[in-house]
């Protein structure tokens, strides 16, 4: 396996600034492109951020930079930490070490609601449409600084009803720009997997994010939507957000992504413009390099074939979870005693809100 | 000849202030679990540190009534922080083991010998109903309803109780339907979902622990006002009726709790009154000690089939039980 | 009508907080002084005398109801009076020695004491032992003058003071070394035997995911089968524990056949399989007392000491079971660890999908967690019938110490419910040389919740992943 260094990286004949695939203008960094190189109007630095499940490292990077008002990709092969890294950074889960800013101020150990209060919001890999509230409800809940959810104002609806119906207001014009607006009272249960994708980008919207942060926006997305969730997508930045997610699908990063930054094992390998960093050596060993012993295939199958059948959306999340642990397993052979070791403690961890699957 | 006297007496447990005890108490449970997801496996804990702060202070510091009340209620809030703080960040199951040891805790504290001068011990506390009979503005004689008699201390209570389960009906039923309920409704369906769109989670669940738990501590009130505070009457298995009230009305509605308190102890009474029948008349073979039992077999057999054939109770909707399978 | 009312006290808030804080820090300090003249529940004491009163004038002995009895003892005192059958158990706030004074002139007259028997005597009461036995049996008042002649001069009279043969004059420091290290033991054995019942716990919440708060009737059940085959049929006491450990095993498989697989085949989610059972365990329970009846039941056994050690003395019981527990958590161990069933039960409980997809017959571990998880409820519930007695209620007693062990080692990790277990046992035993009986649960489940706050994954569990 190559040292992924920063001097190894042949991007930096692409030198300053290069046009390339820049969909505007402004440019992204004023430097030779190198893993964590600074960039010029940054909105997200991250520094040293580590964390361990274990003794395995899920996430270790040394310094990355996100652009202000550009789309940024964030790829990698499985396993590579990048949910995990959008987990830190939204404080979702505490980093062993790390410090990061956003904007300017320090996001570590903010909790994940403040993250969300600064402006930067995110999605989840597996959505998290509320099934149980009608879409226009998922959608109101995405408000910031509502009087009626204060404990005492909530009694008095005369005191918030004229906020909410703003709000209203405002929902239903994001849902029928998302062409949801037919489905508003409608449990989100009942919306199609797509759509609990739309909606949870259009939630998200609600509170006026500085900086969206899409965990797979286009997982288990129909084709017919792609087209459409793409747009929106470049909708945002045309509006002046921020984007950065993390997506598989090369075809999408290729479209609309002004920056990629490549991480594979928990580090930044490489980053640049989606042109440069798609023939990289470095990327294309991060992702063939680093899985070819392990079963990667039989679980990404596994997925496949889970998704088709209609299993729960838990054991998705599971098995999915179960790639996202690979590092466990694809790191260096001497951690076998450390996997071994785990094993015998049989955490119960897993698995916790999830009936038994029993047969199909 | 079997003895029927106990059917037009089961009627009145539609009214009887324990109904509405348990109705507040399971009210506060469908706040905790119903609408937020709280695992809360200690309401029985709730009501009965309410219902010691109360009888407490009216009866050893002599407290006027709005002052035992107030009392009743800070402990209660107190009560829920003191589990709250630990738990509320953890699992849901957490919360419920945390709970259910918990009122325990409390069960076996006031039962310590150390405390006997103010808890009562085994005993409990009699006589914390003074301050509220004194403002009674009934008139002195016996009222009959149905083939019941009452004093007018009993109508008292009654009528207390219910115009305090309307309120609380009321209550419960603004906060649910206004962005305050929107987000507990959101937690106890997805917590990450809802800390994600920049809600203090924590904050929710524990506002939730606390209002479900006044709620609980009101009902034991109640509870206690025409008898006395006994405290094995908050044992596990009063948690556990409530449990069962609650899934009988339906968990996430505001009658449900009400109508199933009222339907839970009339068939409780109902049966307990079938079963003494026929084993008076040897019908069914068990002794009076045996027949106390019976009662527990009962909820706990309910309670298994309710949650798993009629998760939505009575009166709610199946798409809304959302634990439903 | 008015109540006598007292001074008002100004600042509610003040003392609510002082009343709250004086309920914690009860639990917290040490209660030295016993409130002098307040009886001690015998069924919530972990130490008890049993005051035996017969007349054996003429063979058989018949009980001597309603003689006064008084016992006393570091500053604990209790004046009460034999039943109906001519007995009283009274509860001793701790282990010590004891003066048990029975009142002989409310004996009927013509009775007297054999002049071996003293009034009153001094009883020794070693930590968790209940039902220390002091008898006095009384036998025609010709017959005890014919058995004093040789001895000379023993009066049969009421005696107030006590005088004690062996007078037990220790300083307070080796006093609390004498208690401090039988606790210590005591309370091992109960945690070994809390671990029987946690790691079937952890093992059917690290496979399934469900907290099984039924799982103290399989603890009762395990007791109640002890009892029915030493008592009811008379079988020797390891036969009848064997057959409970079978039988534990058997109620295991039923139960898993006839509720939670079904139900797990219905898909339905884990929190109504906890309300599930839920239900189950008020069902059994109540079916328990039914059968049983209410009152706690008694093994036949030896209380004398099989071991002594300095100040420890333990029973024969206790040893064995001691023994028994430590085979049976090793044979656990063994299981878990070097055989496939076991590996593939570890499997499961690491990743239930990966598991399945790799091949591992899911239900299959399974439904063998949960035999095992009974047999050693079952087990776990006979031995703890010998040390101590078994109740309809017995297992849900003791559900919480097993909810807190296992919570304490990390709900899920199968070493963890040991570790816990015995650090709940210990903090169970060890805490009653300072608190009241009825609070001896709460220091532990203090003890959870203060593991919450600061390592909420338990001493051996992991944290969560998230997303």
């Amino acid at each position: 396996m190559p040292d992924p260094t920063p001097e190894t990286t042949d991007s930096e004949t692409t030198g300053t600034v290069s046009t390339g695939t820049v969909t505007d203008a402004s440019p992204i960094v004023a430097e030779p492109i190198r893993p964590g190189v600074p960039k010029v109007d940054p909105i997200l630095i991250a520094d040293g951020v580590v964390r361990h499940f274990g003794g395995n490292v899920a996430v270790d990077v040394a310094h990355v930079e996100v652009p202000r008002g550009k789309i940024t990709a964030l790829i990698g092969p499985n396993g590579a930490g990048k949910t995990t890294f959008f987990n830190l950074l939204t404080g979702f889960d505490k980093p062993n070490s790390g410090a990061w800013t956003f904007q300017g101020h320090s996001l570590a150990g903010v909790p994940p609601h403040k993250v969300a209060r600064r402006g930067m919001v995110r999605t989840f890999q597996l959505t998290k449409s509320l099934g149980l509230l009608s879409v226009l409800e998922n959608m109101r809940l995405g408000a910031t600084k509502q009087l009626g959810e204060r404990f005492i104002p909530s009694l008095m609806p005369f005191l918030w009803s004229a906020q909410e119906k703003a709000i209203t207001e405002k929902a239903m014009e994001l849902l029928a720009r998302f062409k949801l607006d037919a489905k508003a009272d409608d449990y989100a249960a009942s919306l199609s997997g797509g759509q609990r994708k739309l909606l949870e980008m259009a939630r998200a919207l609600m509170s006026d994010p500085t900086l969206v942060m899409l965990d797979e926006p286009m997982a288990g997305v129909n084709p017919a939507l792609t087209q459409s969730l793409l747009g929106h997508i470049l909708n945002l930045k045309r509006e002046g957000m921020t984007v950065l997610f993390v997506e598989h699908d090369m075809h999408m990063v290729q479209t609309i992504a002004d920056w990629v930054i490549v991480m594979a094992e928990g580090k930044v390998v490489a980053e640049g413009y989606p042109r440069e960093v798609m023939g990289d050596p470095a990327v294309i060993d991060a992702y063939l390099g680093a899985h070819h012993d392990t079963d990667l295939g039989t679980l990404t199958g596994q997925l496949a074939v889970a998704e088709e059948v209609g299993v729960s959306g838990d054991l998705i999340e599971q098995i999915e979870g179960e790639i996202e642990a690979e590092p466990n397993l694809a790191a260096e052979p001497a951690n076998e005693s450390a996997v071994e070791l785990e094993e015998e403690e049989a955490p119960g961890g897993a698995s916790v809100d999830e009936p038994e699957e029993g047969e199909k | 000849m079997l003895d029927w006297t106990f059917l037009p007496l089961t009627l009145n447990q539609i009214i009887s202030p324990q109904t509405i005890a348990y109705a507040l108490a399971a009210l506060g449970l469908t706040v905790h679990f119903g609408y937020s997801g709280l695992l809360n496996f200690g309401q029985a804990g709730f009501m009965s540190v309410g219902a010691y702060f109360f009888a407490i202070t009216a009866t050893r510091f002599g407290f006027p009534l709005w002052a035992s009340v107030l009392a009743a209620l800070v402990g209660s809030t107190a009560f829920a922080f003191l589990l709250g703080i630990p738990t509320l960040r953890l699992r849901a199951d957490y919360l419920s083991i945390v709970t259910i040891a918990a009122a325990e805790i409390i069960r076996y504290t006031v039962q310590t010998p150390n405390l006997t001068a103010l808890t009562g011990g085994s005993d409990g506390i009699n006589g914390s109903e003074a301050g509220f009979e004194a403002i009674n503005p009934i008139p002195d004689r016996v009222y009959k309803i149905g083939v019941q008699p009452y004093t007018n201390d009993d109508l008292w209570v009654i009528i207390v109780g219910w115009v305090l389960v309307g309120a609380a009906a009321l209550f419960v039923w603004q906060l649910m339907r206004s962005p305050w309920g929107r987000i507990v409704k959101g937690i106890r369906e997805d917590e990450d979902a809802v800390r994600a769109l920049g809600k203090n989670v924590y904050s929710f669940k524990m506002q939730a622990l606390i209002i479900g738990g006044v709620l609980g501590t009101l009902g034991a009130i109640i509870n206690i006002l025409p008898t006395s505070l006994q405290p094995d009457n908050y044992g596990t298995q009063t948690t556990f009726f409530l449990w069962t009230i609650m899934l009988l009305g339906g968990a996430t509605t505001v009658l449900g709790p009400i109508i199933g308190a009222i339907i839970f102890w009339v068939v409780l009474s109902l049966s307990d009154g079938f079963i003494a029948v026929l084993s008076t008349a040897n019908i069914v073979p068990l002794s009076q000690v045996q027949q106390g039992p019976v009662r527990f077999i009962i909820v706990g057999v309910a309670l298994m089939l309710l949650v798993v054939f009629r998760p939505q109770g009575i009166f709610g909707k199946k798409k809304e039980a959302y634990f439903s399978a | 009508m008015h109540a006598t009312r007292q001074r008002p006290f100004p600042r509610a808030a003040a003392l609510l907080a002082a009343a709250f804080a004086a309920a914690l820090a009860l639990a917290l300090t040490p209660a030295a002084a016993h409130a002098a003249t307040t009886p001690i529940d015998p069924s919530t004491a972990k130490e008890s005398i049993l005051v035996r009163t017969l007349d054996n004038s003429s063979p058989p002995a018949k009980p001597l109801p309603n003689i006064p009895v008084e016992i006393s003892g570091d500053g604990y005192d209790v004046t009460t009076a034999t039943d109906a059958k001519g007995q009283i158990e009274v509860g001793v706030p701790e282990p010590g020695d004891y003066t048990v004074t029975i009142d002989t002139s409310k004996v009927p007259s013509g009775l007297a004491l054999p002049p071996a028997l003293k009034a009153s005597r001094t009883v020794t009461v070693d930590t968790g032992n209940k039902q220390v036995l002091a008898n006095y049996i009384f036998v025609s008042a010709s017959a005890a003058q014919q058995s004093s002649r040789p001895s000379s001069g023993a009066t049969s009279g009421p005696s107030s003071s006590s005088t004690s043969e062996s007078p037990s004059s220790s300083s307070s420091g080796s006093k609390f070394s004498r208690q401090i290290w039988p606790s210590i033991v005591t309370g091992l054995v109960f945690g070994l035997l809390l671990a029987l019942a946690s790691i079937g716990v952890s093992l059917i919440y690290g496979t399934t995911g469900l907290n099984n708060f039924a799982h103290g009737e399989l603890v009762t059940f395990g007791g109640l089968m002890a009892y029915t085959f030493t008592r009811l049929v008379p079988l020797p006491g390891p036969v009848a524990i064997l057959i409970a450990l079978v039988l534990g095993g058997v109620m295991g498989y039923v139960q898993d056949l006839a509720i939670w697989r079904p139900l797990r085949r219905k898909r339905v989610a884990l929190i109504p399989l906890m309300i599930v059972s839920i239900g189950l365990s008020l069902a059994l329970r109540y079916l328990f007392q039914i059968i049983y009846g209410p009152g706690s039941l008694v093994m036949p056994q030896d209380s004398s000491a099989a071991l002594s050690i300095g100040p420890v003395h333990l029973t024969g019981a206790n040893l064995w079971a001691a023994i028994i527990c430590i085979v049976a958590l090793l044979l656990v161990a063994f299981l878990l660890t070097r055989t496939n069933i076991g590996k593939a039960t570890r499997a499961v409980s690491d990743n239930r999908a990966l598991a399945a997809a790799s091949g591992i017959d899911v239900e299959r571990v399974i439904r063998i967690v949960w035999t095992a998880g009974g047999a050693l409820a079952g087990l776990g519930g006979a031995l703890l019938a010998y040390y101590q007695t078994v109740q309809w209620n017995s297992g849900s007693l003791i559900l919480l110490a097993i909810f807190a062990a296992v919570t304490l080692g990390g709900l899920g990790t199968t070493y963890g419910a040991l570790v816990g277990s015995l650090v709940i046992g210990l903090f169970i035993n060890v805490s009653a040389i300072w608190l009241p009986a009825n609070l001896k649960f709460v220091a532990a489940l203090i003890v959870m919740i203060v593991i919450l706050l600061v390592r909420p994954q338990g001493i051996l569990g992991k944290r969560d992943r998230i997303g």
